[in-house]
C-alpha cells in the first residue's frame, strides 16, 4: 500500500514540474469563459443568456478535468521516450500498485489543475447545496480517475504516440461534442436521437450533469432529479478503467509487452 | 550456490534471437562479467532476469523465484543501473534517487543518510537540484548507479556503469561496485570493455549473437588460449642451439621465434610457472639473461580466440 502512494507521489512532484503546462491551460479556461462563454450565451434568449452561461462554466470545469486527466497518457510516451518506463517496471512494485497509482495520480494532478477554476466557478455560480456539492466533487474524483485509467489503457495499447494524440485528438471530439457540456441533452435529442443516446450514456454527460446539480443548476438537469444513475455511471466508468483495465494492462505490461 | 540459474533463456525479435537457449548459473556473492560486443544480447538477458520483458523461451531463476511465475518477487530482490540512465528531463537528481529509495523500502532516516553520502560520492552533491535536463551525459550516468549504490539490493543488474565516465570516475565506479560486492550484493555486470570486465569480474560469460560462448574466471579463459602468454628474453650470448631445444622441449612451450639470435619470443602458457625454469635453464648453461618481460593475453585475445573478431569488429557486424 505504501508503494501505491509512492507512485502516486511521484506523479504528482511530476506534475507540479509542468509549469508552463499548468499555466497554459488556466489561460485557456480564463479565454473559454471570458470569451466564448460570455459571447456564446449571446446567442440564447435574453432571459436565459446569464443562466446558459453558468451552465456553460460548470460544462468548461469539466472539459478541463477530462482533458488534465487525459495528460497522464501522454507521460506514459514522454517516459517510453526516455526509457523510464523500464526502469518503473523493474522497480519492486507491483504492475497493480503501478497502475493503480499512475491512475489515482493522474485523477489527483487533474484536480490540482483544477481545484483552482472550480472555486472559479463557485464564486460565478454560488453555492446552493454544500451536501450536494461534496456528492458531486467525490463523483468528479471517480471521473477523474477513471479518464486516466483510459488514457493509460489506450496509451498503452497503442505504443505509439502518434496515434494516441490523433486518436485522443477524435476521442475528444466525440466524448466532448456528444455530451451535456456545452449543450442540455434536450436540444441534442433535438437534433438527432442517435446523438442523443451517446450523450446520455457518455460518462463526460454523467459528470458533467452531477457537477451543475452539485452547484445548484438542477432546472437544467436533464436525466433525473436525482443523479443516481449519473452516480452509477461513474461508478461503472472508474471501475472499468481502474479495475478491469489493471488486469488487461497488467498482462500487456509483464514482460515487456508494452514495447 | 546458484543466485541466478537460466535454462535454455530465449528471447526472439521476429526475425532476430537476440538470446539464444542461455545456460548460465551465476553464484551467490560473485560479480559476473557479461562480456559482448552490442547487439551480443547482454542487456536483453539483464532486461528478461529482471522481468522487464519477458523470455520467448526457457526461464530463469531469480534467487528462489522463476522470472515468469513470480517476477513481483524477483523485482524484490533486484537493482538495476540501465546502459543508458533513465531519468525524465525535468527531475533533479536528488528528486530521481530520494524516490528510488523510498520505493525500494529505505526508512526515512536510512534514505536520507544514503542518497547524501552516495550523491557526495559520485560527486554529485553540488548539481542534486539542476534539472537532468541541464547535466551532461557523464553525470546523468553517475545518477543511474546512484541508484543501485543506495539501493544495495541482493542482486544488482549493472549495464556498462562507466560509459560516458572519464578515467578517475571509471576507477571510482569500480572500487563502489567492489564494495556493493563487499556489502553481501551479487552482481551482474554486463560491459563491453574488456578492462574492465577483467578487473572487476570474478567469472566473465563471453556472449557473442545472442549465445554464450564460453564461461570460467578471467584467468582461466586466458590460460584457454594455447600459447597465449609472451615472454620475451635477452641474453647476454647467442642462445646455443642446445638451449633452444631444451626450451623448446617445455610442455608449457607452444613456439620460440628467435627475432636476433640474442632476442627470443617465447609464446607459452602458465608464464607465472614456466619463467622460473627458463631462467634457471639459461643460467645452467651460462647464458646471462639482461632483461625478460612478460605479457599474458587479454580478454581481447579470449574474444577474437572464441570468434574470429575483435570486439570493435563484432560491434561493427552487430544486427
Amino acid at each position: 500500500m505504501r508503494k501505491l502512494f509512492f507512485v502516486i507521489e511521484r506523479d504528482l512532484r511530476m506534475f507540479v514540474q509542468y509549469k508552463f503546462l499548468i499555466i497554459m491551460r488556466a489561460i485557456w479556461f480564463v479565454s473559454q469563459v471570458a470569451f466564448f462563454g460570455l459571447i456564446a450565451s449571446r446567442m440564447v434568449v435574453p432571459q436565459l443568456a446569464d443562466i446558459y452561461f453558468e451552465y456553460y462554466v460548470a460544462g468548461v470545469v469539466v472539459m478541463m478535468l477530462y482533458s488534465a486527466s487525459v495528460f497522464i497518457g501522454y507521460d506514459i510516451f514522454e517516459e517510453a521516450e526516455h526509457g523510464v518506463f523500464e526502469y518503473l517496471l523493474s522497480l519492486p512494485v507491483s504492475r497493480k500498485e503501478l497502475v493503480l497509482g499512475r491512475s489515482i495520480g493522474g485523477g489527483i494532478r487533474s484536480f490540482i489543475l483544477v481545484g483552482p477554476l472550480i472555486a472559479i466557478t463557485l464564486f460565478i455560480i454560488g453555492l446552493a447545496n454544500p451536501v450536494n456539492f461534496l456528492i458531486a466533487f467525490f463523483s468528479l474524483f471517480l471521473f477523474a480517475f477513471g479518464v486516466s485509467g483510459m488514457s493509460i489503457t489506450i496509451a498503452v495499447g497503442l505504443k505509439s504516440a502518434d496515434r494516441f494524440d490523433i486518436l485522443m485528438g477524435v476521442l475528444n471530439a466525440f466524448i466532448i461534442r456528444l455530451s451535456t457540456t456545452m449543450y442540455p441533452q434536450v436540444f441534442v435529442q433535438e437534433a438527432n436521437l442517435a446523438y442523443a443516446k451517446v450523450s446520455e450514456f457518455n460518462p463526460v454527460t454523467f459528470a458533467s450533469d452531477l457537477f451543475r446539480w452539485g452547484v445548484g443548476i438542477e432546472r437544467y438537469f436533464t436525466m433525473t432529479p436525482m443523479p443516481l444513475a449519473a452516480i452509477i455511471g461513474l461508478v461503472i466508468f472508474f471501475a472499468i478503467f481502474t479495475f478491469v483495465g489493471i488486469t488487461i494492462y497488467e498482462r500487456r505490461l509483464e514482460g515487456g509487452g508494452w514495447r | 550456490m546458484a543466485v541466478i540459474r537460466t535454462i535454455d533463456l530465449t528471447k526472439r525479435f521476429k526475425d532476430l534471437v537476440a538470446v539464444d537457449h542461455l545456460n548460465l548459473d551465476i553464484e551467490e556473492g560473485e560479480i559476473f562479467g557479461l562480456l559482448g560486443p552490442n547487439g551480443a544480447g547482454k542487456t536483453t538477458t539483464v532486461l528478461m532476469l529482471s522481468t522487464v520483458i519477458k523470455p520467448t523461451g526457457g526461464t530463469a531463476v531469480v534467487g528462489e523465484y522463476d522470472i515468469g511465475k513470480s517476477p513481483d518477487d524477483v523485482r524484490k530482490l533486484i537493482g538495476i543501473c540501465f546502459q543508458e540512465p533513465k531519468l525524465l528531463w525535468v527531475s533533479t537528481p536528488w528528486d530521481v534517487l530520494n524516490w528510488h529509495a523510498k520505493v525500494c523500502g529505505l526508512s526515512t532516516q536510512e534514505r536520507k543518510k544514503r542518497v547524501k553520502q552516495v550523491l557526495e560520492d559520485v560527486n554529485m552533491w553540488e548539481h542534486r537540484r539542476k534539472n537532468v535536463h541541464g547535466l551532461s551525459g557523464g553525470m546523468r550516468k553517475r545518477v543511474e548507479i546512484a541508484k543501485i549504490l543506495i539501493q544495495r539490493p541482493k542482486i544488482a543488474f549493472i549495464d556498462e556503469p562507466t560509459a560516458q565516465i572519464d578515467v578517475v570516475g571509471k576507477h571510482k565506479i569500480w572500487n563502489m561496485i567492489q564494495e556493493l560486492r563487499e556489502e553481501g550484493t551479487t552482481i551482474i555486470l554486463a560491459t563491453n570493455e574488456l578492462h574492465e570486465a577483467d578487473i572487476l569480474s570474478d567469472r566473465v560469460g563471453i556472449m557473442h549473437k545472442g549465445k554464450l560462448l564460453i564461461c570460467d574466471t578471467p584467468k582461466t579463459l586466458k590460460d584457454s588460449i594455447l600459447g597465449g602468454d609472451l615472454v620475451e628474453i635477452r641474453l647476454e650470448k647467442e642462445a646455443t642451439q642446445d638451449a633452444f631445444d631444451e626450451l623448446k622441449s617445455f610442455h608449457e612451450v607452444v613456439d620460440v621465434v628467435t627475432v636476433k639470435p640474442t632476442n627470443l619470443k617465447v609464446h607459452l602458457n602458465k608464464v607465472e610457472e614456466i619463467v622460473p625454469k627458463i631462467m634457471e635453464l639459461f643460467m645452467k648453461r651460462n647464458l646471462p639473461v639482461t632483461s625478460i618481460s612478460m605479457s599474458e593475453p587479454s580478454l581481447d585475445d579470449v574474444f577474437v580466440h572464441y570468434t574470429g573478431l575483435t570486439i570493435e569488429e563484432a560491434q561493427r557486424k552487430s544486427p
